[in-house]
């Protein structure tokens, strides 16, 4: 982030390419996030707890790198804890049979308290300077994620039988899944995509803050809906809302007559708009939610 | 106590370790912790006069919640119609002269509410488009909307803050006891009425009776002849109106001006008021009444240096081990979903 707001101040860059690396900024994380929901939805469990999940994730690469200067365990630390959370979610809506949204609020009321728990009562952690990997690494990780998840689905078959039992988990039980386990595997994929984009959006900031995901994980889950749980069209949400976001950072500066909260709030105002234009299509996974 | 298996204790178990856990982690004594809020939150006039109030708009949104979660919809959007309700009623409050701006504020609180919650049905029941998402989606676009208005617009030139002016003495709502430090707001009054009219119309009138057979199974409603649609829709306006009404009564009772970041995240609180008030619209009022107490005790806690982010957790833990002992409870009585 420090880089690129470098970049966008120094005289003479090209507007072109500052525009395409924020934008790349802006939607790693977004990206890493709709393909984590892509997971979980996609087997039929409803997520509305990314945005806990990203930030847990991005509490804990920022402290436990900072406490052990190790930019590797930092992001180890952040996608396990990522994992715990998305296992919990499991366990909740798979064996207590919750409703997944409840499951999902509760789950990032947990995260958000949590998080500011541990930012408020560590403050001398938080003040070392937290040891990063190349947040190039992390963009890299985003697309490859993308083209891995595209493959994964379309043509394996563990792929296949993730988009089976969450289009109809009766009868892919009769037909001798588990959706059970499935689902588990499902909600792995979900923990460590979550734990990269929280890891991402620490490392951007270069330490933790209250509240530092700011309703991203809900703009991932926004860039799932319009693309239609499917990867291709996800992708291109996600790094559409990324391109908007980026887009405000430059306007901005400028004093346009548009106000910065417009397009704050454009990709919500974009889902919004979409789902109201979908003529009676429910493009969802017809298991979404179901046991 | 047919509905207590193991592992509903188990689940207890594990987010009552979490919250002494947490307690932990932020450097409290559990028990020390335990003794301030009792001392200083709950055998305190002071104390009763805070958990007052803010059992005020939980009770209310938690009617809004009720309503919806009755037709069967998920109103995570409480928190965004309660910002636009104070929002409109503060515009209203701050041009209209004398006591008349009290209703007027009030009516314009409940139409902000109901206008903010209107396109939420029209998606759910013509488009098929998701509650839960269309209500995020409205939450941060509230959110968004009104910060740019406090910023602009409606801001009060004197303040260095986002906010607007405050509203005259002649709009607020009076107290209806002061002996201070205590003291209780007329505004607890609307959160009563509001949960006997619920109760009321819920179990006594055909309209209600409408609503609780499309909350159970939209296809049986359908063929019964219900107008299923146009239940969806006044429904979710209704339920907005409450929530808007909520937002008035915050800024006429309590706030007096509008500010951006108006909500402490009263839309996650509103969620686990309804739930804990099970299938009983009365219990909103113990559950309401609950959620305020555990916001004034974190507060309490927050001043002695346990982050406030603590009522998170504790609301988040509540609402998951209650889920359980109610799905398990539903499980049993034969009703799916």
């Amino acid at each position: 982030m420090e880089l690129i707001l470098n970049l966008l101040a120094a005289p003479g860059s090209n507007v072109v390419v500052t525009l395409l690396l924020s934008t790349l900024a802006y939607s790693s994380p977004l990206i890493l996030g709709a393909l984590a929901g892509l997971f979980s939805e996609r087997s039929g469990v409803v997520n509305i707890g990314l945005e806990g999940k990203m930030l847990a994730a991005a509490c804990a690469t920022a402290f436990v790198g900072q406490a052990s200067a190790n930019p590797l365990i930092g992001l180890v630390a952040g996608i396990v804890t990522a994992t715990i959370f998305s296992i919990l979610h499991w366990v909740l809506t798979q064996v207590y049979k919750i409703d997944h949204i409840i499951s999902g609020m509760g789950i990032n009321a947990i995260a958000l308290g949590g998080t500011s728990l541990i930012a408020k009562t560590y403050l001398d952690i938080s003040e070392k300077e937290m040891p990063t990997f190349p947040v190039a690494i992390y963009y890299i990780a985003a697309w490859v994620a993308a083209v891995t998840v595209w493959y994964l689905l379309k043509t394996t078959r563990p792929g296949l039988r993730l988009f089976a039992v969450g289009n109809n988990p009766d009868k892919s039980r009769q037909m001798g899944l588990k959706p059970l386990v499935i689902r588990f595997q499902a909600l792995l994929a979900t923990g460590l995509l979550t734990g990269l984009a929280g890891a991402l959006i620490a490392t951007n900031a270069g330490k933790f803050s209250e509240d530092m995901t700011s309703g991203r994980g809900y703009i991932a889950l926004a860039a799932l809906i319009l693309g239609g749980w499917k990867p291709w069209p996800t992708l291109a949400a996600a790094v559409a809302f990324g391109f908007f976001g980026s887009l405000q950072l430059i306007l901005q500066g400028q004093n346009s007559s548009i106000p910065g909260q417009f397009w704050q709030a454009l990709p919500y105002l974009i889902t919004l708009v979409a789902l109201a234009g979908m003529v009676g299509k429910n493009r969802a996974p017809a298991g979404l939610g179901q046991p | 106590m047919k509905f207590l298996g193991w592992k509903q204790i188990v689940l207890a178990i594990a987010g009552f370790t979490l919250i002494i856990l947490a307690l932990i982690v932020a450097k409290a004594i559990p028990a020390e912790a335990l003794r301030q809020v009792i001392e200083k939150a709950l055998t305190k006039p002071s104390g009763w006069r805070n958990i007052l109030q803010e059992s005020t708009p939980l009770i209310l949104l938690g009617c809004s919640v009720f309503l919806a979660l009755k037709v069967g919809l998920f109103n995570i959007g409480a928190d965004g119609q309660f910002v636009i309700g104070a929002c409109a009623a503060v515009v209203v409050a701050l041009n209209v002269p004398g006591p008349i701006a009290i209703p007027l504020s009030i009516l314009a609180g409940i139409l902000g509410g109901a206008l903010w919650a209107y396109p939420v049905g029209l998606i759910k029941a013509y488009r098929g488009g998701h509650e839960v998402i269309t209500t995020i989606m409205l939450n941060n676009i509230a959110a968004f909307f009104t910060f740019y208005l406090v910023s602009g617009p409606i801001k009060d030139p004197t303040s260095q803050q986002p906010s607007t002016a405050s509203i005259s003495t002649a709009a607020e709502l009076p107290n209806l006891y002061e002996k201070l430090p205590f003291k209780l707001n007329s505004s607890i009054l609307f959160a009563i009425v509001c949960v006997i009219g619920l109760w009321w119309y819920l179990k006594k009138t055909v309209g209600g009776y409408e609503i609780s057979a499309t909350g159970e199974n939209t296809n049986v409603a359908r063929f019964a002849g219900i107008n299923v649609n146009r239940i969806i829709v006044r429904t979710m306006s209704a339920s907005g109106a409450i929530a808007g009404l909520a937002g008035a009564l915050q800024v006429l009772a309590f706030e007096h001006r509008f500010y951006g970041n108006f909500s402490p995240g009263y839309g996650f609180d509103a969620l686990g008021v309804a739930l804990l008030a099970s299938s009983n619209p009365l219990g909103i009022l113990a559950s309401g009444l609950l959620f305020g107490t555990i916001s004034e005790s974190t507060s309490v806690l927050s001043r002695t240096g346990v982050p406030k982010g603590l009522s998170y957790i504790l609301l988040g833990v509540l609402v998951i081990v209650f889920a359980a002992y109610r799905y398990r409870k539903e499980a049993q009585s034969g009703t799916d979903s």
